[in-house]
């Protein structure tokens, strides 16, 4: 092990991700870090080679895959279709739609109801109520005595002569 | 392998035909279902997403500016459906309850490749290490993990890393000094 690897341990690392001259410049004279380098480098080939070996799969299987995705493909772009064919026929109906909304006849606006004046009315009944004879609440009885007064008008006059006879 | 990259197609890509579009998924599958299979562990799931990916860049081939080669952008997608794919497992509530989330793990890759002059020792060795930095990969998070699976399995440039993932150079650095800190100090034990 390299009784300096604290201090060596970043350059091995750095020479490994990328190309860069100062660690390589301190490998090329660090013999214990060069071969730890060559022994990390050839663990990641093998790594990788093993990988590779392990996710290969036999021709047939590629070819198989490759069906799927056409089926897949077609398939999909089939289900699409209707939908593509309904698009410009649904977005023509839709700017028809559009365009009779927008030329339909405006409704009148509501003319805002009157408000009644209250205070108003009242004034006028009032002044009403004072340019009649009678009071509003004593016309039904004026109207029965003006009826029975004027069905019998000699009775009256009759009477009238026997108070006068009863006083003498 | 086939690590070709696509030449760039730019505008060229909105009038692509089936045909053609099939020509890509041949040469573009092997790589985006491994880089899926080692984000996933699971070979039903990098299936299904594997798929996913290429009807996803079919649907948005219009999208494709061409900025990055072909395979980067396919790789883009499949490191996002990987991504929400974790998300979705971690949040399903129901699978945990029920003890039914196994969490897909696979068993780390098994190496075959041990040199045939390597002693049995030499062999025993290198496989513990692989194992060893199969284990270390899983315990990262995804964006690490995708940068580390990316850089040492596709054996991607740095830029390419950081295309494919929506990163900076620089965060793609950072990721991978940290995972090879930890690979070291690992591998130190292991010797």
């Amino acid at each position: 092990m390299n009784p300096n690897e604290t201090s060596h341990d970043p350059l091995v690392e750095r020479a490994l991700v990328a190309l860069d001259l100062a660690a390589e410049h301190h490998l090329a004279n660090c013999a214990p870090c060069q071969t730890e380098r060559e022994q990390v480098q050839e663990a990641l080939q093998l790594f990788g080679a093993a990988n590779r070996d392990y996710a290969s799969r036999p021709e047939t299987f590629w070819e198989q895959q490759a069906a799927r995705i056409r089926a897949a493909r077609t398939e999909r772009s089939q289900r699409s279709r209707p939908a593509m064919t309904l698009a410009p026929g649904l977005a023509v109906l839709m700017l028809l739609a559009f365009a009779l909304l927008r030329r339909a006849p405006v409704a009148a606006p509501v003319q805002p109801v009157a408000q009644i004046d209250y205070d108003h009315e009242l004034l006028v009944e009032v002044e009403r109520a004072v340019q009649t004879a009678t009071p509003l609440s004593l016309q039904a009885a004026t109207l029965m005595v003006e009826e029975s007064d004027s069905s019998r008008p000699m009775n009256s006059a009759n009477s009238a002569k026997e108070i006068r006879s009863n006083e003498n | 392998m086939e690590t070709t990259l696509t030449p760039v197609l730019g505008a060229a890509a909105q009038r692509i035909t089936a045909e053609e579009f099939d020509a890509i998924v041949r040469r573009h599958q092997r790589r985006v279902h491994r880089f899926l299979l080692m984000m996933l562990r699971d070979a039903d799931e990098a299936d299904n997403l594997t798929q996913e990916c290429f009807l996803r860049a079919y649907q948005n081939l219009s999208s494709f500016r061409g900025d990055s080669s072909l395979e980067t952008w396919l790789l883009r997608i499949a490191a996002n459906l990987a991504r929400d794919h974790a998300r979705n497992r971690k949040t399903s509530f129901w699978k945990r309850l029920l003890g039914l989330d196994d969490d897909g793990t696979e068993e780390a890759p098994t190496l075959h490749l041990a040199a045939p002059e390597a002693s049995p020792e030499q062999a025993l060795l290198a496989r513990e290490e692989v194992r060893a930095i199969w284990d270390i990969a899983n315990d990262h998070s995804q964006q690490q993990r995708a940068v580390f699976l990316l850089r040492f399995v596709e054996e991607m440039e740095l830029h390419e890393i950081a295309a494919a993932l929506g990163l900076q150079v620089g965060s793609v650095k950072t990721h991978l000094f940290r995972a090879l800190h930890t690979v070291r100090g690992k591998l130190r034990d292991l010797r």
